[in-house]
């Protein structure tokens, strides 16, 4: 089954990359597919309403408004719970067209959105029914806990939920390992399988035919989806390539290269700029899935990572022994080429950054003299991959720059008049952009100054 | 957090909007053609020495005393002018509303509720409270031109139907 899938998707594949050697202005915008899919998701919204707009008659008085309230707002909260499964679901299409970082930058404030309108489904559906039924709210709300049908199993839902949020609140999540908070936020699915029975059992819109189909369909793709992208696909990944550490190599302080090699590793068909979420099978690092990117083309037989020293966790990985099994989810990422509808592409590199940068550098397609990369470091120790850089330059023709100092010294280098000296006809670049948040904002923001569009400025965070 | 605000206020307004932009009035159960027992019938509902209490719907179970046949024909058991209508079910979005009236001469004695939306608690919950107090409106209005209770639009609504078809079947 695999492998006819595989042949199939094979031929627009290459289709793509034909495109990108050939004229951009042919290629439809880039955001496409991420607003296509908020337009979809704002329909879905709307039917939801729709749905309630159809059942209720007429609102009449304090009770009608409040359970009225109590209604909307438990109808949205229940029909975004599976779209922050989805979003987290590594949906091939959903993670190169849209993006891991901004499907999880979705998924964080949905999710807090999510929890709002679960709150205010709680306060207003039991203050509804204490007016309805002439009642103190304190009476009610024991009542609909103890007698209204599955909603112990919803109020441990909702429970589970709120307990998930504090502990991912930003606060609290600094004093929080990110394992720690990684399989704290693992309950949530407990949370959304609770939770479920209560909206078909109670829900005044989902007690009859077409509308309960849809809805439990709807909850089943998204948990079917789920499991398919992050269990069954990376076992079978695993099964397949059988990937393991062949070396670590230490490249500059406190940063080491991970080069990883297996089978079949061509029909990953990873690009440079995209990354793989790695498992080492060893003490200390088995239980984590950290994103990491690639920091060379991939190869068929080596897969080339850099990790910076940035805790415990990358600290254990410079230990790693050549032999050790990995388990790797991936390719992720639409950092590519995918994302170039300029002629002229800059690339932006900050510290660590440069990990990405460096293998799009090595295999963007561009003409002698379009390519430029800018590589921002405060110490010249901290400058990794400078012979490597140097040499694609000279193959490649293309320029480099280091812009090495701190900026006590130097100042800051990513200001919209250093920026347009150094890279002539600046509006007329794509621009890719990995580096610290502060130091991708400012980039940000000098380019716009230098009249680039924002459509044509592309930038990865990793702050999950 | 400016985000959080106005994500806030688009819901809160949001949500405001739809519930203004529905009716506010309970108004008739029976929308706007109002009803009442036979023409030129000069019946004074309120002199009649204490009406027989209206049979409460047994809690919990919409098929009270014997479970009528949707569309039974009445079937007027005339004993000193006493007649026993069943009215038609009438579908409501939560299931059907059935009665069965007495009758006493053109004067309703007794309600009795054959069917009501029992499909989930909710609806147990809404119709335990909506029933009695649509059965003492019928009864005091004698006539299928009752208020809607709140909370219990459809209910009603259904109830209404069905009285008025159980009064034009005993009109007839």
């Amino acid at each position: 089954m695999p492998a006819v899938a595989d042949r199939a998707r094979a031929p627009r594949r290459a289709a793509d990359r034909g495109r990108v050697a050939g004229s951009p202005g042919l290629r439809l915008p880039a955001d496409t597919i991420p607003v296509a899919v908020l337009t979809l998701v704002g329909i879905g919204a709307l039917a939801v309403l729709a749905l309630w707009w159809k059942d209720t008659f007429n609102v009449v008085g304090a009770a009608g408004w409040l359970t009225g309230a109590g209604r909307i707002t438990g109808l949205l909260a229940g029909y975004l719970t599976p779209l922050l499964l989805l979003l987290m679901a590594r949906i091939p299409v959903l993670e190169h067209k849209v993006g891991s970082d901004r499907l999880a930058r979705w998924h964080a404030l949905a999710g807090r959105y999510m929890v709002c309108l679960v709150a205010a489904h709680i306060l207003t559906i039991i203050w509804g029914y204490a007016y309805t039924a002439r009642k103190s709210v304190v009476n009610e709300a024991v009542y609909v806990v103890f007698d209204y049908p599955e909603m112990i199993k919803g109020t441990l839902a909702a429970l589970l939920m709120f307990g998930t949020a504090f502990v991912s609140a930003r606060a609290a999540r600094r004093r929080l390992s990110y394992e720690a908070w990684y399989y704290l936020h693992l309950t949530t699915y407990l949370a959304i399988a609770l939770g479920f029975s209560h909206q078909i059992v109670n829900g005044a819109d989902l007690d009859t035919g077409p509308a309960r189909v849809l809805w439990s369909a709807y909850y089943v793709i998204a948990f079917v989806l789920l499991g398919w992208f992050r269990l069954f696909v990376p076992w079978r990944n695993d099964r397949r390539h059988q990937l393991r550490v062949a070396e670590v190599r230490p490249e500059g302080p406190g940063v080491v290269s991970v080069i990883l090699t297996g089978e079949h590793l061509d029909e990953l068909r990873a690009e440079a700029g995209q990354f793989f979420r790695l498992q080492f099978q060893a003490k200390g690092l088995r239980w984590t899935a950290n994103p990491y990117s690639l920091s060379a083309a991939p190869h068929p037989r080596f897969l080339r990572f850099t990790i910076k020293d940035l805790g415990e966790h990358s600290a254990a990985v410079a230990r790693l022994q050549p032999g050790t099994k990995v388990r790797a989810e991936g390719p992720y990422g639409a950092f590519t080429a995918g994302r170039v509808r300029a002629r002229k592409v800059l690339l932006l590199a900050g510290g660590v950054g440069i990990t990405p940068i460096r293998a799009l550098f090595e295999t963007l397609p561009a003409k002698r003299g379009d390519l430029t990369l800018l590589y921002r470091a405060s110490w010249p120790e901290d400058v990794i991959f400078r012979h490597e850089l140097e040499s694609i330059a000279a193959a490649r023709g293309a320029r480099l720059r280091f812009l090495v100092g701190p900026r006590s010294e130097v100042g800051d280098p990513l200001t919209a008049r250093t920026l347009s000296k150094l890279v002539p006809h600046l509006n007329r670049h794509d621009v890719f952009i990995c580096g610290p948040e502060s130091m991708a904002t400012a980039a940000v923001q000098a380019l716009r100054e230098c009249g680039v569009k924002r459509s044509h400025i592309h930038h990865e965070s990793f702050t999950f | 957090m400016r985000r959080a605000i106005v994500a806030g206020t688009a819901t809160v307004s949001g949500i405001v909007l739809l519930l203004g932009l529905k009716p506010h009035s309970s108004g008739s159960a029976l929308g706007t053609s109002s009803f009442s027992i036979g023409s030129g019938s000069n019946s004074s509902p309120s002199t009649s020495a204490a009406a027989p209490a209206t049979t409460a719907p047994a809690a919990g179970n919409g098929q009270s005393s014997s479970s009528a046949p949707k569309s039974s024909p009445s079937t007027p058991s005339t004993s000193t002018g006493t007649k026993v209508v069943t009215g038609d079910a009438a579908d409501t979005r939560y299931g059907p509303v059935q009665l069965q009236v007495t009758f006493s001469g053109k004067k309703i004695t007794n309600i009795n509720v054959l069917q009501y939306p029992t499909e989930s608690f909710r609806d147990q919950q809404i119709n335990s409270y909506a029933l009695p107090i649509l059965n003492q409106e019928a009864m005091s209005a004698q006539s299928a031109n009752i208020d809607v209770v709140s909370g219990a639009t459809y209910t009603s609504d259904g109830y209404a139907q069905s009285l008025q078809s159980a009064i034009d079947k005993a009109g007839a």
